[in-house]
């Protein structure tokens, strides 16, 4: 469903990714590992359209009705339409808009472009609060502004709970685990879980082993310097976990 | 008539010449001598300072020339349509609220609700406030030099013919929100209006008052020159706001001074929703220890709309407070001015004083100008300020877009949010509700 083809990125004339290629099938959840400075990260933002981010090579494909199109076409908000989702390393703090009015933006939108009717602004709120008890979230967040005065653990369980809203069929989880404590993470990890069919598919970059004891990959990707150096299943996480990254990257 | 062939010296002798036109005695006066006094004193303090050019520090980002250049003539009857009258009914008339409505300039019995104030509360018109009641509005009066009044308090203390005047007893805690309302509608006819109102808080009360002025007809011009005189004796909270959205074609020179005693609380909004050009004056002397005046503000304006916040707060006495934080939007080819003076004289230790100035700019030709202006005398206080000046924050758009929300649509959500952090703090729903929809329209014009 998902398949970057040679992806070549550059961000103020440095190359981060060197060619990228990967295949990403329905039902499966991949997982990319690397040292900081690999380029997960900005791999993560150029599936989501960042405009930062230059793509000089390569193409990514993402299949709608049986028919592929080419992501890189399209702006950010067309792709998560068309339900690529993008959970942030970083959450973005939205000073004076709330919980609820954004993500009544967000699913709205949705909404509108698969022809469905909006959800009334009452329902909207019932519908949000069964997500946030999804991730333990508790319920005063719903009037608060997005991700201002957020812990780091709950920025990182917000991203989750717009997930569960919006039940994307192609999610990135871009270092979710990052900033976590161990209850935290098996909240936001069970959140993941709960999410996951045979109908959609995800991506999953971290730099520790420790998330994928609990989203367990189908496969694991092992990025260096902006290329894939080796991919194997989720016994690979466990050996860099041991080893680190040195020998794959030929140090 | 061309405007631009007229040099400024020119114009302002233009407006001088009308001056015997526009003054005269309020309708049916039989105030006592020394408001004859006081309105002389007025048109000779004018005369002196004429209308302010922009070699005035006061005025040097806003350029009055435009004001100056037309022929006024005295405010008349108030002459609203049966359906004029409907329609001001149910945009601004809240039904809960003690509405006192002007049209142009004068008390409009119909709309209003004089005959029923709460229970404590006393409310007439200047006219009648000067037969009956002189000596309060004298007392109020007398805190000023009027050697030092600017142009328009001066240009109104000379021209007033009507006003209002609200007097809340001691320990009196009134609930019911008190409504001036001035409307102009004047097709034809360029008027102008020089409304004056006297609020006197006694000690131990708490009221809230709101004071809007609208324009009906966004093709009339004509000059609004408010003035609010605001008294607050010990312990007593005002909760005030002012809201203007004149015609596109207006001036509005308004003035609100606040004159606070000892643990008094002010907590003031100002809202401008436009005018050709809306400048706002509010000038707060805390004159008694514990008080604690917070001034908020918003200005959104779009076209080619000017807007000029000055605001003052004269620390006189120690162990005060004051907090001021305004925000402006600027849409199209706007431009604003904010100018925030705070100062702490000598014997002021302890004062505590904290201003933010905070512009979103959304249009390319918008212009900004703002200014804080800190005079500290003493040196125990604790005084921070700041302004910034900014547009959209694209990581925040970004962040909507990755969430499916059309750019656009991303933008006036953040300007919205830009917008309601500040009118969450009007807590009245009457009040914010009635704020949001006058500035609507300069939010919607978003460029692409």
């Amino acid at each position: 469903m998902f398949e970057i083809r040679n992806l070549h990125v550059k961000i103020n004339d440095t190359e981060i990714l060197k060619g990228i290629d990967l295949t990403i099938n329905t039902g499966e959840v991949h997982a990319i590992m690397g040292p900081n400075g690999s380029g997960k990260s900005t791999l993560a933002k150029v599936i989501a359209g960042h405009p930062d981010y230059e793509v000089t090579e390569g193409e990514i494909l993402y299949e709608v009705n049986f028919k592929k199109i080419n992501v890189l076409d399209m702006e950010p908000e067309e792709r998560a339409q068309e339900g690529i989702f993008l959970a942030f390393q970083y959450p973005v703090e939205i000073p004076g808009v709330s919980m609820s009015a954004f993500l009544r933006a967000s699913f709205n939108a949705l909404c509108r472009h698969q022809g469905a009717e909006e959800m009334d602004p009452m329902d909207f709120d019932v519908f949000l609060r069964t997500k946030m008890k999804l991730l333990d979230m508790d319920e005063k967040f719903i009037n608060r502004p997005v991700n201002v005065d957020f812990s780091g653990g709950e920025k990182k369980r917000n991203e989750i709970m717009q997930m569960a809203v919006l039940n994307p069929r192609f999610a990135v989880l871009d270092e979710t685990d990052s900033g976590l404590d161990i209850d935290s993470m098996r909240i936001v990890a069970d959140g993941v879980n709960k999410l996951k069919n045979k109908n959609n598919a995800r991506l999953v970059i971290t730099h520790y082993q420790r998330l994928l004891n609990y989203i367990i990959p189908d496969f694991v990707h092992i990025l260096v310097d902006g290329k894939i150096v080796k991919s194997s299943g989720k016994e690979l996480a466990l050996e860099v976990e041991d080893k680190g990254y040195d020998w794959l990257s030929g140090k | 008539m061309t405007d631009t062939m007229i040099a400024p010296t020119e114009k302002n002798s233009l407006f001088m010449e009308q001056l015997d036109t526009l003054a005269g005695p309020l309708k049916g006066e039989k105030s006592p001598g020394w408001v004859a006094r006081l309105r002389e004193e007025g048109l000779t303090r004018f005369r002196k300072t004429g209308i302010p050019t922009v070699k005035d520090e006061e005025w040097k980002y806003t350029n009055l020339s435009a004001l100056a250049g037309h022929r006024y003539t005295p405010a008349g009857k108030s002459a609203l349509s049966p359906a004029q009258r409907k329609d001001v009914r149910a945009r601004y008339c809240g039904e809960a609220d003690v509405n006192i409505v002007f049209v142009n300039g004068t008390p409009d019995k119909e709309l209003s609700n004089f005959g029923k104030p709460p229970t404590g509360v006393e409310i007439m018109t200047l006219s009648d406030a000067l037969t009956n009641n002189a000596a309060a509005v004298q007392e109020i009066w007398a805190h000023y030099d009027p050697q030092k009044d600017s142009a328009f308090v001066a240009l109104n203390k000379a021209l007033t013919r009507e006003g209002i005047y609200i007097h809340i007893k001691d320990k009196i805690i009134a609930n019911q929100l008190v409504h001036i309302l001035h409307v102009t509608q004047a097709d034809g006819e360029q008027i102008a209006t020089f409304p004056h109102a006297f609020i006197r808080l006694g000690k131990s009360s708490e009221a809230s008052i709101l004071e809007t002025h609208v324009g009906l007809n966004d093709e009339n011009i004509y000059l609004a020159d408010p003035l609010t005189d605001v008294f607050l004796e010990e312990n007593a909270t005002l909760h005030y706001s002012k809201a203007q959205k004149e015609s596109l074609r207006a001036y509005h020179v308004g003035t609100t001074r606040v004159w606070q005693k000892r643990d008094s609380t002010f907590n003031g909004f100002s809202l401008a929703a436009g005018a050709s050009i809306a400048r706002n004056n509010l000038d707060v002397v805390i004159n008694g220890e514990g008080a604690a005046a917070f001034l908020n503000g918003l200005y959104s304006v779009y076209k080619d709309q000017h807007v000029d916040n000055h605001t003052s707060v004269d620390h006189r006495v120690p162990n005060a407070t004051s907090n001021q934080l305004y925000k402006g939007v600027l849409n199209d080819a706007a431009r604003a001015v904010f100018n925030g003076k705070i100062f702490v004289q000598p014997i002021a230790q302890q004062t505590n004083s904290y201003q933010l100035n905070k512009n979103l700019v959304l249009g390319k030709e918008c212009q900004v100008d703002t200014k804080p202006q800190l005079e500290i005398f003493a040196d125990d206080v604790k005084c921070t300020h700041g302004a910034t000046i900014g547009q959209l924050n694209e990581d925040e758009i970004f962040y909507l877009q990755a969430r499916g929300v059309p750019r656009k649509i991303a933008a006036r959500l953040l300007t919205q949010g830009f917008v309601d952090d500040i009118l969450n703090r009007l807590t009245r729903d009457s009040v914010r509700e009635q704020a949001a929809r006058m500035v609507a329209p300069s939010l919607e014009v978003l460029e692409g």
